[in-house]
């Protein structure tokens, strides 16, 4: 379980959410611009919050009343930014096990490297990369830390057509698998459909709404609505084909 | 008729110029080495004068580099990661040293380390007294010498994606762990070409040697002031610690641009 209330200011704009989220992916949606990015950020530590608190897995990883914020290195929150931030001057083994030094964490880079059919790339930089492996890579260090909580930053968008579908699929079951609660910003309908997960609809800074797709549709405001828009179809579609 | 002369005029005259500047630029160079024969320059630096300020160059430059790595590398990293009229303030105070000329350097130094100096009666209740030993030729190499690590490496620094030292964290990477296994190996075209141009200049240190260090065969005379002492006496011995200190700087050059390069191919592969 995550729970966090936040009050992040940053410039001219301010984000104010209250969320608890459960072990399981949820998904994080909103227009650009509405704070997506920045909440991620906030949780990982790495943007400074004026008033609230995070709770992880009942460790308080953050509290202003009473002055708590442990710095990111100790959070064990991992993040995937949207360009994946992979080192690019070590290879892809290295990468993986950046997270898990020592030889306990090389067995368990090994196994995530195994799972995410990356072993074949263990020696190559992330610049000999495609971008679904990339993805793939950036997935597997997070993991291979033995995060509490994991933070995806819209880690499809990038993605050729053909490498999204599968990726996708990956993605959706290795989160399905995982019991830590993890947080997925997309901009893709098909990825709320395949993570088959709770949503949160977040504009201006706020949470518009959250709960299961059905909730977060009839929610008022332009992005609800387009939101239903683009989701009818490939919802359809998803439903005709069975799986996706 | 005239129009394309002039024209034509006009197309030379740049490429003349430009002949002109590597000519300025070369023409000494070439001198110094076809005026050396190979005899000079064994005769040269079999010389009592030269053997000792090889071995004292090297010694203080070694010395001062270390210095520079040590004190400039945290300061470059400061001053990378907090921008503000603070850091811009440091930052010009760390160029100044490049721009300011050797004799006030020295004087500068005098006038701060030296007996009656702003720093001088505080060292000589330690014990030290720095003018005219071999700690004040690293010194003054420091001084002269450190800003361009300094400013080399704080704009590599710079140059880092702030994204992968968050990543770094988010995998429970410490300050030194970050800096040690991720900003390091990332800016090193830039941290080594600035301590090879360090290095390169504290060599070549005179002026604030002179004034401060003095010129003392075995303690403070280094390369360039013993090449400066030759001259009254003996040619060979300057010729050839020149022509030495000319290949030491172009195997600098060679060295940086081979690092360089091979910097950009990994970066592609």
């Amino acid at each position: 379980m995550l729970e966090l209330e936040l009050d992040v200011v940053r410039g001219g704009f301010a984000l104010e959410v209250a969320l608890s989220l459960p072990a399981g992916p949820t998904v994080l949606v909103g227009p650009n611009g509405a704070g997506k990015s920045t909440l991620l950020r906030a949780i990982l530590g790495a943007v400074p919050v004026r008033r609230g608190r995070i709770v992880l897995e009942g460790i308080t990883l953050l509290d202003t009343a009473r002055g708590v914020s442990l710095p990111a290195e100790r959070r064990h929150v991992g993040w995937v930014p949207q360009d994946q931030a992979l080192f690019p001057h070590l290879s892809v083994a290295e990468n993986v096990a950046f997270g898990s030094p020592g030889a306990g964490g090389r067995v368990r880079a090994g196994a995530m490297l195994e799972q995410l059919g990356l072993t074949r790339l263990a020696t190559r930089r992330p610049g000999a990369l495609s971008g679904g492996e990339r993805q793939k890579v950036a997935l597997a260090r997070a993991l291979a830390a033995g995060p509490r909580a994991l933070l995806l930053d819209e880690p499809l968008a990038a993605l050729d057509a053909g490498t999204r579908e599968t990726t996708r699929a990956l993605l959706a079951e290795t989160l399905r698998t995982l019991a830590i609660p993890s947080l997925v910003v997309t901009h893709d309908a098909r990825d709320v459909v395949a993570l088959a997960a709770p949503l949160v609809l977040l504009e201006g800074g706020h949470v518009r709404a959250s709960g299961p797709l059905s909730v977060v549709r009839s929610a008022p405001g332009d992005f609800a609505r387009s939101l239903l828009g683009t989701m009818s179809r490939p919802l359809d579609t998803a439903a005709a084909s069975g799986n996706e | 008729m005239r129009a394309r002369g002039l024209l034509k005029l006009g197309g030379a005259l740049p490429a003349l110029a430009a002949l002109l500047m590597v000519g300025v630029l070369a023409v000494p160079l070439v001198a110094l080495v076809l005026s050396t024969t190979p005899d000079d320059l064994l005769d040269g630096l079999r010389h009592p004068l030269a053997l000792a300020a090889l071995r004292l160059s090297l010694l203080t430059t070694t010395v001062s580099l270390a210095c520079t790595l040590l004190l400039g590398t945290p300061l470059a990293w400061w001053m990378a990661r907090h921008p503000g009229p603070l850091e811009r303030a440091v930052a010009t105070l760390v160029q100044l040293p490049i721009v300011v000329p050797p004799a006030v350097s020295g004087l500068a130094l005098l006038l701060a380390f030296g007996r009656r100096g702003l720093l001088g009666p505080l060292l000589e209740r330690a014990g030290w007294a720095l003018p005219f030993t071999t700690a004040a030729v690293v010194l003054a190499e420091l001084f002269v010498s450190a800003p361009f690590y300094v400013q080399s490496a704080a704009a590599a620094f710079r140059r880092l994606d702030e994204d992968l030292l968050w990543a770094a964290r988010s995998l429970g990477a410490g300050p030194a762990r970050r800096f040690f296994t991720v900003a390091l190996p990332l800016s090193r075209p830039g941290v080594v070409t600035g301590a090879a141009l360090g290095w390169a200049r504290a060599l070549g240190e005179f002026g604030a040697t002179l004034m401060f260090a003095g010129n003392l065969t075995g303690r403070t005379q280094t390369l360039p002031l013993a090449i400066y002492t030759a001259l009254e006496s003996d040619l060979r011995p300057a010729k050839a610690l020149s022509v030495l200190m000319v290949v030491v700087a172009l195997a600098v050059l060679l060295l940086l641009g081979r690092a360089n390069v091979s910097e950009a191919i990994r970066a592609r592969a």
